[in-house]
């Protein structure tokens, strides 16, 4: 039977693709704090899991070079080969490349020559980091930073725990099985090895067969705390002699087991080596060490203590990292359990119905009152209060914090510092405010050409920093937060900022400006968001080609947002990004054209005036107006729209503003504002102009939603208009 | 001669254009509905009536009549919107059509139906599936998907551009 892999393939690439920006951010942590073991676990699971699901489904290309890269990760993770800068950097290209592959198998594309030979490259690089470190003796001098564990002395390298039992004579008598305690700490993680010890038991004629005899050194790897551990053997404890060791115990801790045990203190040692509790290295340099102390009674005291310190657990700071990280651990897959992958077009479709539901039970509110039963009248409030609230939840449910988004950058930032020689970083604050899914998916590539923008024109080098005075260390910042239903979005840098004479003269020189003009910051710094416009001496390979910045704000504007930039010649440039909160419900503003009703969104409209008898009777000549000393482009919608029957006794003009232009358009009736689902017109009506969507009003029919910005083109070009009919 | 493509017999929803007795494929019909309120989307060419609310979904309409090449559709009591479903580049669509009153569902086996005529119908004769016999009645079986093609709905934009 055939089974369709093509869905499951289509989940491999999402879920590759969040691994993989995981495995992004567990780099970026390891630049900062190389030792951290849980860092380095999970950079380790990452790599496991795509190798894995690549595997189920044969996507044999990522599974080939993942396995490669998970080999080094491995051994990294065993503590064998020490992390530092080179190998971080070949794993962030060995993610990149992963991430290619992942591509080509999304889209079937096969393995071009420059990427096979890429690999190639990479997994050479992956080898002489394996192989050219393998044995290197630093592996116990491996020290964690964490401080948690900074106790005395050397710690042990191995990350596995090291459990050292003297079972009571008594276990058999007292109904209990060995093999049960280790079947049951199996379950709790994965046992390394175990090395039974049988030095108790006397020759044949003295042993007593319902004696237990038995000692166990077990190496184990395990997430569970010391308690959980300790709990296993909860019902041996009685009389038995049990050291439960937690992964990167002191050496000491080791040696002083050793010696409180019965057991000759060779054979120990060679158990714990073998069991890879500690290496040899270890072993001889904590013996030399006890060696040169003092010996005698006083070391004798010395080591009684410390084995009291041993098995009464004193090793609080341990025990805490241990469960920190564990609570840590369990926080991350609580959470994971918690959340829930949706199809967006479910949601959209419950959203569409709650909007229904919404605009529903405003009619049934509005039959109540008619009919004047003030029972329905307050059933009918109270539905409709719960519906806006259920309207108010499923909006939510399409609302995703930004800060993902935003530590995404952490790596654009690093690679431009890299390339360019510049001393960057990237502050991120207000990463928990939460905006719809779709807009966050389309801000992405706006806030990557600001963000490259900032530390590419922005940021000096770090010696003209050090001349001007500034910290050699420059910032790019992005911040977002709420302000009055609409969520702004800062991209800021402490570099040279924007140069109001470079822009001027480029203004001239493109005839956007004369030279006589005098024009303010404000207005001058938004030239630079006109297209062709860039005023990079230098064009790199990320940015001062001239395009960008137009894009972006063609974006921005699409999502019905507004963009504005700030800058002084010393502290640097803010890009100002405001968008809406979502794009399913706007506040709109409702007119009539000839019995039809039309939205214009409400954050367009600037005022709303009288269409005068004399402007109407000038109306043939030209189109636009006079107002009050400016000059109003307008459209009367009656003739754009080539709407049929009477004209209107009395006409209004709507006067909007967008894109910092103003415009006028001339309808038959004002009828206030309106909270508007937007609904699409679909592919039928795709290409029709000056239309943006549509919505469900009040009374069940649908108002047609005005593409302002597409209609203010043609006020501009007032002659289009007058030609119509 | 029966027409290739129909091999079983299938139910049809029958429908009157003027004095002419359509039919289409059952399986296409979502669901009839009365003529409601229209709102015209401007910039459209006349065929293109406007869209409706249908349970909070916007809806296109169509006029068949003038699509044909009859006059339009006036609205009487017998007026209704057939919802139908095409595919359009292999995308579906909900499509609403008026009728000038819907009569029932028969059902058709394919000796039944025979290839539509070249000549003597105003319709375009790609629009014709086949032609029904029943009694001593034709029936003209529709070819939805191809009425509504993008094609057509290119000319459609066509037109609208002459409008502007």
């Amino acid at each position: 039977m055939e089974i369709d892999l093509s869905e499951a393939r289509q989940t491999f690439v999402t879920e590759s693709i969040e691994l993989l920006q995981e495995m992004e951010g567990a780099l970026l942590r390891l630049e900062g704090s190389p030792g951290d073991q849980e860092t380095i676990n999970s950079l380790f699971r990452s790599a496991h899991t795509i190798k894995g699901s690549s595997g189920v489904l044969g996507i044999e290309s990522v599974e080939r070079f993942t396995h490669a890269v998970e080999n080094l990760l491995c051994k990294v993770r065993e503590n064998e080969i020490r992390i530092d800068k080179k190998i971080i950097e070949v794993l962030f290209e060995c993610r990149d490349h992963i991430q290619v592959l992942v591509d080509c198998a999304s889209s079937g594309a096969g393995l071009s020559q420059g990427l096979l030979s890429r690999e190639a490259e990479l997994v050479k690089r992956l080898g002489s980091c394996i192989g050219g470190r393998g044995d290197a003796p630093d592996k116990t001098t491996e020290k964690e930073t964490s401080g948690a564990e900074a106790g005395e002395g050397r710690l042990a390298a191995t990350n596995a725990w090291h459990i050292s039992i003297r079972f009571n004579g008594d276990l058999f008598r007292n109904g209990m099985d060995p093999a049960s305690f280790l079947n049951y700490l199996a379950g709790l993680g994965e046992t390394i090895s175990i090395t039974p010890l049988f030095e108790r038991m006397p020759a044949a004629p003295e042993m007593d067969p319902e004696e237990c005899y038995l000692g166990l050194e077990v190496d184990f790897r395990s997430e569970f705390d010391k308690k959980t551990i300790e709990d296993v053997f909860e019902f041996a404890r009685e009389g038995s002699v049990i050291h439960i060791l937690p992964p990167h115990s002191r050496v000491e801790a080791y040696m002083d087991m050793i010696r409180s045990l019965p057991e000759d203190f060779l054979l120990l040692g060679e158990i714990l080596i073998k069991g890879g509790a500690l290496t040899q290295h270890e072993l001889d340099e904590a013996l030399d060490m006890q060696k040169g102390e003092d010996a005698g009674a006083e070391q004798h005291k010395r080591l009684l203590g410390e084995i009291m310190v041993n098995e009464g657990m004193i090793y609080p700071e341990v025990v805490d990292a241990a469960l920190e990280r564990q609570k840590l651990s369990q926080a991350s897959r609580s959470k994971e359990a918690r959340t829930m992958r949706i199809d967006a077009n479910k949601l959209d479709s419950l959203i569409n119905l709650v909007g229904e539901l919404v605009i529903s039970g405003a009619n049934m509110g509005q039959h109540a009152r008619r009919l004047k039963d003030g029972w329905l009248t307050e059933s009918a409030s109270i539905m409709s209060r719960l519906v806006e609230e259920i309207r108010d939840n499923a909006m939510r449910m399409r609302m995703v914090p930004i800060g993902e988004t935003f530590s995404r950058f952490n790596r654009v930032i690093r690679d431009i510092g890299r390339d360019s020689g510049k001393d960057i970083e990237l502050k991120i604050s207000g990463g928990e405010t939460e905006l719809d899914k779709t807009v966050i998916e389309k801000i992405n590539d706006p806030l990557m050409h600001l963000v490259r923008n900032a530390a590419d024109h922005g940021i000096e080098m770090p010696e003209e920093r050090a001349s001007k005075g500034k910290a050699p260390k420059g910032t790019v910042r992005l911040n977002a937060y709420h302000d009055a239903g609409s969520i702004v979005i800062e991209v800021s840098d402490d570099g040279r900022g924007l140069s109001r004479e470079r822009i001027f003269k480029k203004a001239c020189a493109l005839g956007l400006l004369s030279p006589a003009q005098t024009p303010s910051d404000s207005e001058l710094f938004r030239l630079i968001f006109e297209p062709g416009f860039s005023t990079a001496e230098q064009v790199t390979k990320l940015s001062g080609r001239g395009v960008g910045m137009d894009v972006v704000k063609r974006n921005i504007e699409a999502l019905r947002g507004a963009v504005d930039v700030e800058s002084d010649g010393r502290s640097g440039t803010t890009v100002r990004i405001r968008l809406p909160l979502t794009l399913a419900i706007i506040d709109g503003f409702m007119v009539g054209v000839g019995g039809s009703s039309y939205v214009i969104p409400l954050d367009m409209v600037v005022e709303c005036v009288e269409f005068s008898e004399a402007e109407r009777r000038a109306a043939n000549r030209r189109r636009y107006m006079n107002l009050r000393g400016e000059m109003l482009p307008y459209i009367r919608l009656r003739d754009f729209f080539g709407t049929q029957g009477q004209e209107a006794r009395f006409e209004n003009i709507v006067v909007v503003r967008c894109a910092g232009q103003k415009a006028g358009f001339v309808v038959d009736d004002l009828y206030g504002e309106v909270q508007t689902v937007i609904k699409p017109l679909g592919r039928v009506y795709r290409d029709v102009k000056g239309i943006a969507g549509a919505t469900i009003t009040g009374n069940g029919k649908v108002a047609l939603i005005l593409d302002a910005p597409a209609l203010m083109e043609g006020a501009g070009g007032g002659a289009t208009a007058s030609n119509l009919n | 001669m029966s027409v290739a493509s129909i091999t079983e017999s299938t139910q049809y929803l029958t429908f009157k254009l003027d004095d002419e007795v359509f039919a289409l494929d059952i399986s296409q019909v979502r669901e009839v509905l009365d003529f409601t309120t229209l709102t015209k989307v401007p910039r459209t060419p006349d065929f293109m009536r406007g869209v409706i609310n249908l349970r909070g979904s916007v809806v296109p309409v169509v006029d068949m009549r003038l699509k044909f090449g009859m006059t339009k559709t006036e609205q009487t009591v017998n007026t209704c919107v057939i919802i139908a479903e095409i595919t359009l580049d292999g995308e579906k669509l909900i499509l609403g059509a008026l009728a000038d009153s819907v009569q029932e569902v028969i059902e058709l086996d394919p000796d039944q139906i025979e290839p539509g005529p070249r000549i003597g119908t105003r319709l375009n004769t790609d629009f014709i599936k086949g032609m029904g016999k029943r009694d001593d009645e034709f029936i003209i079986i529709l070819e939805v998907n191809r009425i509504f093609s993008s094609e057509e709905l290119a000319a459609a934009h066509a037109a609208k551009d002459e409008v502007a």
